[in-house]
């Protein structure tokens, strides 16, 4: 243990003496996380609470392709991303390639499969009852959306968070598309790739690395606290008899 | 549309024509996904049935570790096992860095939670009823899992499938542990990246093509299970849970 413990004793100082370069790190992933997450909510709400509210053909084909569109690799999402941003590509025009603009348009689009698909499980678990009343009751639809929305807050607060939490710890879609571009276009994730497999600088590995996971805890935390609240209101794969 | 439609046309035959390379990469990655499922589902199912089955102190505790471990960032578990795989590093003795053997340990480590807390779910998912008769008939401790096995058979799958698809698709971890090592022990995703990387643009998009087919049925395998079996399903959902406390 001595290798361990000596290389986190030099890296713990520099978090402390707030060296430059992690905290530009910290904060490129930051805005990442907020602006990708934010732009996923924007496109995506909509789509899932029709998706959740929706009684219409082929919802239950949207919505496992919706489910299935999280377990698609981030990598996949970088090549192609990466092909539309280059000079020649259908956005090649934009000339955002290797740069941190086009590392938002790929995690926007990973962070999009969370909306999509837990959202639309939140409102669908809310009592039944609660939604025909309020059509009853001759609701038009924009009514009934924030009405769902309001009701399944929790839901859509822990899916907002699962896609901050995917954005702050993203590695393959960032180090394709933003080429990883040391202070510039790195998160904490693609940096501590970059310190361990270029450099051989463990420390700063460690040190870029327990930033990360202090985020990651308080992300974990929130979630947790939001699992237990409510009357024990849960979001977790799970795995159950459909009533 | 130039480009993508130039790449594609570059990437096909890559595909259809036996490149070498290719296929070694597919080789291995399918390699890493069996070994990496099966060691995290050897270990991973007598965890999580004794997470969904048991009545000890510090169960809930202990599933909300569990839980959380599903957040874990790929990227610390590879620099973790990275320092501890370092030649001065407590396990430095086993020279695993930059090895083949460090892929199939990260990746499964990474699939773990995935068997742990899915199996624990999909056995506190059933009935219990089902699982008190039992008790109640007198029905040991292996006994009792090997129902709540049976029983629960259509989650534990998909517990295992959702372990093959972070195998499959986890690049950060193998990357720091395996170093990437072109034609030795890259997966799919991983040389994705490396051929992204090295600026080689149609062999970067006939790797992903290729693991995106991968994904798309191993998904289709999770869609169907989901709707077999009198609508189990498995996915992430937040709702009333009423079985929780």
């Amino acid at each position: 243990m001595g290798f361990l413990w000596s290389q986190l004793r030099l890296a713990v100082p520099l978090i402390y003496h707030g060296d430059r370069y992690i905290w530009s790190v910290t904060w490129v992933t930051l805005r990442l996380a907020l602006i990708s997450t934010a732009a996923a909510s924007v496109i995506g709400l909509p789509f899932a609470v029709t998706l959740g509210l929706g009684r219409f053909r082929g919802r239950r084909v949207l919505q496992a392709l919706a489910n299935a569109s999280m377990a698609l690799p981030s990598v996949v999402v970088g090549v192609f991303v990466l092909i539309l941003l280059l000079p020649g590509g259908v956005l090649g025009s934009l000339r955002i390639e290797f740069t941190l603009r086009g590392v938002y348009i790929a995690q926007t689009l990973l962070a999009l499969p969370f909306i999509v698909a837990l959202v639309p499980a939140a409102i669908q678990g809310l009592a039944p009852g609660l939604l025909q009343q309020a059509r009853a009751l001759g609701a038009g639809r924009v009514q009934l959306a924030a009405l769902a929305l309001r009701e399944a807050r929790i839901g859509v607060l822990a899916a907002v968070i699962a896609a901050f939490g995917s954005a702050i710890s993203e590695v393959g879609a960032v180090v394709i598309v933003g080429g990883n571009i040391e202070g510039h276009d790195q998160t904490l994730g693609s940096a501590v790739l970059q310190q361990v497999t270029d450099y051989a600088n463990y420390p700063a590995a460690i040190a870029i690395g327990l930033v990360l996971l202090v985020l990651i805890l308080i992300l974990i935390a929130a979630l947790t606290v939001l699992q237990q609240r409510a009357g024990g209101l849960g979001l977790r794969f799970r795995t159950g008899a459909v009533s | 549309m130039t480009l993508l439609w130039d790449e594609l046309k570059a990437a096909v035959p890559l595909i259809f024509h036996g490149n070498p390379y290719l296929f070694s990469v597919i080789g291995f990655t399918l390699q890493v996904a069996a070994i990496a499922t099966v060691i995290a589902a050897v270990i991973g199912l007598p965890l999580g049935l004794t997470l969904g089955l048991g009545r000890f102190r510090g169960r809930r505790w202990l599933q909300i570790l569990a839980n959380a471990s599903l957040g874990l960032p790929p990227v610390l578990v590879g620099l973790f096992l990275f320092l501890v795989f370092v030649p001065q590093g407590p396990l430095g003795g086993w020279q695993l860095n930059t090895t083949r053997r460090a892929v199939y340990i990260a990746q499964a480590i990474l699939a773990m939670p995935y068997t742990v807390t899915l199996t624990a779910a999909a056995v506190q998912g059933l009935p219990s009823e089902l699982l008190s008769q039992a008790r109640l008939l007198g029905a040991g401790r292996l006994q009792l899992a090997a129902l709540a096995l049976r029983e629960a058979r259509i989650g534990v799958i998909a517990a295992v499938l959702a372990a093959l698809g972070t195998a499959l698709s986890e690049v950060a971890a193998i990357a720091i542990v395996g170093g990437n090592v072109y034609g030795y022990d890259q997966t799919l995703a991983s040389a994705a990246l490396y051929e992204a990387n090295q600026a080689r643009y149609a062999d970067s998009v006939a790797i992903a093509i290729v693991l995106l087919v991968l994904i798309v049925i191993l998904m289709g395998g999770v869609s169907l299970l989901q709707h077999s079996g009198g609508g189990v399903r498995m996915r992430f959902r937040a709702g009333p849970a009423a079985e929780l406390g």
